[in-house]
């Protein structure tokens, strides 16, 4: 039997649509499921995607980048890197497997709203492939931290943390399900694919694939670079909807979710892949600072992406450029001082040299993060480890669920965004976080943070060994130093030289 | 007498953190409850300084001897305490 081209046939198949005779278009389509906005479904038609791909070469491409990573696995794991990896390499690995794995199953569900609701055909036609790629990320994801669950109970993180109310477990899923899991098709694929996909999440796996190259994890470069050509392709559904919103009138209600997504993308990239990038990647193998890495995948590609469309950057995109020199230190300095809290053990990153090159990639750090981190160095150095934990929570934005942090020692700058709202007061990190708040008070307003929780009597008993009751974290998983605080002996030394 | 939670914003930190204090509390009484969870931690003492306490939302210093229940602070509002000369 002679095979069409695919060439011959695609653009048919791939925009197969049809008129329902036996229930209505809305039963079919829900608006609160499609999100169609009163844009008719010759409009939703025109949905064109740039790259397009059959379902037997999806299969196909697919079959050969799992055989690559796969085989890349298996082909160095007697090599055992894992164990005589730095600590703070392991750290970032686990950090990564568990904020990541899981959400990426649940990006499945995303990807399937646009393939059930959407009301364009070639979006329903991409977003299943996306629907495949998601429910890949997230089973590779977790075999790959698997076979190191017999090193600590930290791995099993990767699929636990996600079933936790662990901070960071909360945090990530309050963004997630703001921005994937109760959204309409529309919205998921310019909030997800788009403003988050698009914009993020090249920085999570090209970035940090670069650092594990130059730190010979190679497993780990070829699966998170494997995944972000998947990326590449289920990303794009989002530009082709916003050309359909935009050329129905509907310009700034789609700036308007790009603006709420891309700042909460910020927030928790801020205190994930900056902490990873600044200070748990080996200062030999740190490729380019979380600054610069932010400046060529985000400022670079999205902005240009931003204008193509005809769309603007941001009302906040001179704080956000402010921030990018402030946001994620004071998010490293709450994780690593709040280790208990977290399931993987923080490097502090404060050696000499490294606080030199903070210095050079952030000009003044020194008399600014640097005074606390002085204050703590001092404590471990004259044995008082208890000054370096926490007695106390800190305040959490009732936007991003992190920690309300700014600049600290000659810069002091903490400001907190504080809101009443139908008689309830609310704390925000940023004046952009609470004016995410503000665009939809409704949907937000019920939520509570963690320190809404203790004070409301829920975590018991109301002290660390209950909050730690309370996030799940055992002993065996309870974070600390990655180095045992051997940084902290140089440090005194490279004082007393200068 | 009755628990009254604040946040803290401390001088030279870089988190605001809970602190949960006694509403017959003074603002110096305040203020040393906040210090413990930042001075020595991760700020500097200056001896000679003493600590006061302000509203943060509005920059209001409060009186040394005031007490929280008389401050009219929302429960959980953010209170800065700053190294002062007076």
């Amino acid at each position: 039997m002679s095979k069409l081209a695919s060439s011959e046939y695609y653009d048919l198949v791939r925009t197969t649509n049809w008129t329902p005779r036996y229930v209505a278009e809305s039963e079919l389509f829900p608006e609160a499921m499609s999100g169609a906005r009163g844009i008719p479904a010759e409009a939703w038609e025109t949905f064109d995607e740039p790259y397009k791909v059959t379902y037997s070469d999806y299969v196909a491409t697919q079959r050969e980048k799992d055989a690559g990573a796969y085989s890349v696995k298996a082909a160095l794991e007697r090599a055992n890197y894992i164990d005589s990896a730095d600590p703070g390499w392991v750290s970032t690995l686990q950090a990564h497997y568990g904020a990541l794995a899981v959400a990426e199953y649940a990006a499945a569900t995303a990807e399937a709203r646009m393939a059930r609701f959407s009301r364009a055909p070639g979006n329903r036609n991409m977003a299943t492939f996306g629907m495949l790629d998601e429910m890949r990320h997230g089973q590779i994801q977790l075999f790959f931290p698997h076979e190191h669950t017999k090193r600590s109970r930290q791995w099993d993180w990767a699929h636990k943390a996600m079933h936790t109310n662990e901070w960071a477990a909360l945090a990530a899923r309050h963004m997630f399900d703001d921005m994937m899991f109760t959204r309409d098709a529309v919205s998921v694929a310019i909030m997800l694919t788009f403003a988050f996909e698009t914009g993020f999440t090249n920085m999570q796996f090209l970035g940090l694939a670069a650092d594990a190259a130059e730190a010979g994890d190679h497993t780990f470069a070829s699966l998170i670079s494997s995944i972000q050509t998947d990326e590449s392709r289920h990303a794009q559904q989002g530009g082709p909807v916003l050309k359909i919103l935009i050329e129905n009138g509907k310009k700034d209600e789609a700036q308007k979710m790009i603006d709420v997504i891309f700042w909460r993308a910020w927030k928790l990239f801020s205190v994930l892949t900056g902490p990873i990038l600044d200070y748990y990647t080996p200062l030999e193998h740190r490729k380019q600072s979380f600054k610069e890495f932010m400046e060529e995948w985000i400022i670079g590609q999205f902005e240009r992406q931003l204008k193509d469309l005809g769309l603007d950057l941001p009302w906040y995109w001179d704080e956000f450029i402010r921030s990018l020199d402030e946001t994620h230190h004071g998010m490293h300095m709450g994780v690593w001082y709040w280790r208990p809290t977290v399931w993987w053990n923080p490097a502090a990153g404060m050696s000499p040299e490294e606080r030199d090159w903070l210095e050079e990639k952030y000009p003044g750090w020194n008399s600014t993060f640097g005074r606390c981190w002085d204050v703590i160095t001092e404590n471990l150095q004259k044995g008082r480890e208890d000054l370096t934990l926490p007695e106390t929570l800190p305040t959490i934005c009732n936007m991003c669920n992190l920690p309300v942090v700014g600049t600290a020692g000659d810069g002091w700058n903490v400001k907190d965004y504080q809101l009443v709202h139908n008689g309830r007061l609310y704390h925000f990190g940023s004046e952009v976080d609470r004016w995410c708040f503000q665009q939809d008070p409704e949907r937000y307003q019920g939520h509570m943070n963690v320190v809404d929780r203790f004070l409301s009597g829920e975590i018991q008993p109301q002290n660390l060994a209950g909050a730690l009751l309370y996030m799940s974290l055992n002993p065996g998983e309870i974070g600390v130093d990655a180095h045992n605080y051997a940084w902290a002996g140089l440090g005194k030394q490279n004082q007393a030289a200068e | 007498m009755a628990i009254f939670p604040l946040s803290s914003n401390f001088e030279g930190d870089f988190v605001i953190q809970l602190v949960v204090v006694d509403d017959a509390a003074t603002m110096d009484e305040v203020a040393a409850a906040c210090a413990v969870h930042s001075v020595n931690r991760r700020v500097a003492p200056r001896p000679g300084k003493v600590l006061r306490v302000r509203r943060h939302s509005t920059g209001e210093v409060f009186p040394r001897d005031l007490q929280v229940k008389s401050a009219g602070l929302m429960p959980t509002e953010t209170i800065d305490v700053i190294f002062s000369d007076i």
